[in-house]
């Protein structure tokens, strides 16, 4: 249910986001560092919890024990609605980044809540779009005593912290490392086909800065960097943790109807049998056919013929002339012949944007 | 009743390519348009090879919803084609008519139907015993049938048109009688003269 509110709305923001381009997304970064500090020196860290949260949706809120949620309550409101949008999703994918730091200093050097969040970071990237991870995350987070690491605000405070802290450090000097990484950021964009590239901008700089600063800090380095690095690796298409949903996930934001694959998984064999030869008169009495025959479907078989053709014919045999097989009855024939209709519409766009793609 | 546009164009249509496809169609008399006249090719490497065989069409009112009445006017020798009167037994001139399917499509299926005989289903009993138990037999006759009924009306027709238009009959009367007498000079010539 979340999915379905959240997708929409962040594939939007990201084509807005994407037409506005390159250069306005580097000067986004630097006014979001600046807003950043600002928020880390007012803020109280559940907050910063909640507002990952909030992004997340219903199902992770109800991982929330009830205290933090309180807690995390009252600091919301301050931080919300001065950050729309954008520096909310920030702040999420840095408590991202903070979650399995969390469990790491939560669990203190357990080798095993290591290597789970190792796995579960490159699981994290996606999670805004697909409810499975979200549900993934949730189990992995109560079977860590996820409620504890995140009712524990200081820990999270700490991870974020740390996390911003050390991209101020670098945040003046490696420009052009930023560049570089974006650019690489937009191509695997690129490649995976996925319309968001937000999420992609965002994470990246705060990343790279992160690895040399966390270098000489002796105690997490060495587990805070496999992490980050990991959430990295997650989004390259080469990558043995990439999770399988994503390229589903790039195909489902496409789709504008969220009924979309019931539909595609039907349309798609009569849209390539259909679609090329459509005709352009009714084969039955050869009168040219208009939009609303041209878009009526009657069989599934995807044989046009126009409406008059239909009526003659279920007021006979009520066969199919292509397939032969019965049509659907006629008491139920006003039903189906509107939902038939809008199957045919819905294949016609859908053919429409696979189109480029053959 | 019937679709006139439809089958005017079906009529353009399927003679657009006659020479390819072997089939062509043409109203059988002027008047009306339900009544048409087909004609095929017999195909190659069959008894029937070489023949054209005419098959006269009627047109109900439902057509396309119904299917055409077809029956030979050649007589020919085949297990699905009455040896008596031409009539015709296949599925798709009867229940398994289609309205998407065509005059041509349908005359197209005749001619498969004359590469493919289905003796297990067969309209002419004695034909299509003597296909089952005595091929070469059966290939024989088809092949003498074809020989003495289906060339005779193609091939000189235009002679015994000339020759009659000559003796002072029009030419259009002089077509269609040779063709409802298959092509027969005498019998055309009789008819001619008693109508």
């Amino acid at each position: 249910m979340a999915h379905d509110a959240s997708s929409p709305s962040t594939a939007r923001d990201a084509k807005k986001k994407r037409i506005r381009g390159n250069r306005s997304a580097k000067l986004k970064q630097s006014k979001l560092d600046v807003r950043r500090e600002q928020w880390l020196s007012q803020e109280s860290d559940p907050s910063s919890v909640w507002i990952g949260l909030v992004k997340d949706g219903k199902e992770v809120k109800a991982v929330v024990s009830p205290g933090a949620a309180a807690g995390a309550n009252s600091g919301s409101p301050i931080l919300a609605s001065p950050h729309p949008p954008l520096p909310r999703r920030r702040a999420e994918i840095r408590t991202r980044e903070g979650d399995p730091e969390d469990f790491k200093e939560d669990s203190v050097g357990a080798s095993q809540d290591v290597g789970s969040s190792d796995h579960e970071s490159p699981l994290h990237s996606p999670v805004s779009y697909n409810p499975p991870i979200g549900c993934l995350q949730q189990k992995h987070c109560s079977g860590n005593g996820g409620g504890r690491s995140f009712s524990s605000g200081s820990s999270a405070w700490s991870s974020s912290r740390s996390v911003t802290d050390s991209d101020d450090d670098t945040g003046g000097s490696p420009e052009n490392d930023d560049d570089g990484v974006l650019d690489d950021w937009e191509a695997v964009a690129d490649a995976l086909s996925v319309d968001d590239n937000h999420n992609h901008q965002d994470p990246v700089p705060a990343d790279p800065p992160v690895v040399p600063a966390s270098c000489p800090v002796p105690a997490n380095a060495a587990t805070r960097q496999e992490p980050i690095k990991s959430s990295t690796r997650a989004w390259s298409p080469d990558d043995a943790f990439r999770p399988q949903s994503l390229p589903s996930l790039s195909k489902q934001v496409s789709f504008p109807a969220s009924m979309g694959n019931c539909w595609v998984a039907m349309g798609i064999g009569s849209a390539q049998k259909g679609v090329p030869s459509k005709p352009t008169s009714c084969p039955i009495c050869y009168e040219d056919l208009d939009p609303t025959d041209s878009s009526f479907l009657p069989c599934p078989c995807g044989f046009h013929l126009c409406l008059f053709c239909h009526k003659r014919i279920l007021e006979a045999d009520g066969r199919c002339p292509a397939c032969r097989k019965q049509y659907i009855s006629a008491s139920s024939g006003g039903e189906t012949v509107g939902s038939e209709r809008e199957m045919g519409n819905l294949r016609l766009s859908r053919s429409c944007s696979m189109g480029p793609r053959y | 009743m019937v679709d006139v546009s439809r089958v005017q164009k079906e009529l353009t249509e399927c003679n657009r390519d006659r020479e390819v496809s072997g089939v062509s169609i043409t109203l059988h008399d002027g008047s009306t348009i339900s009544h048409l006249t087909g004609t095929i090719a017999g195909p190659q490497g069959t008894p029937y090879e070489g023949g054209t065989f005419v098959i006269d069409i009627r047109l109900p009112g439902g057509y396309p919803f119904e299917p055409p009445k077809m029956q030979f006017i050649t007589k020919v020798w085949h297990p699905n084609i009455s040896s008596q009167n031409g009539a015709i037994c296949l599925d798709i001139l009867k229940d398994q008519w289609s309205p998407a399917l065509t005059l041509k499509t349908a005359l197209l299926s005749l001619q498969a139907l004359l590469s493919a005989p289905a003796p297990d289903d067969p309209q002419d009993a004695v034909v299509a015993q003597q296909y089952l138990r005595d091929y070469s037999t059966f290939s024989a006759t088809a092949r003498y049938w074809t020989e003495a009924f289906a060339k005779n009306s193609s091939t000189g027709m235009e002679e015994k048109v000339q020759k009659l238009v000559e003796m002072g009959f029009p030419e259009d009367m002089v077509r269609s009688v040779l063709k409802s007498v298959n092509g027969d000079e005498n019998m055309a010539l009789e008819k001619l003269c008693s109508g």
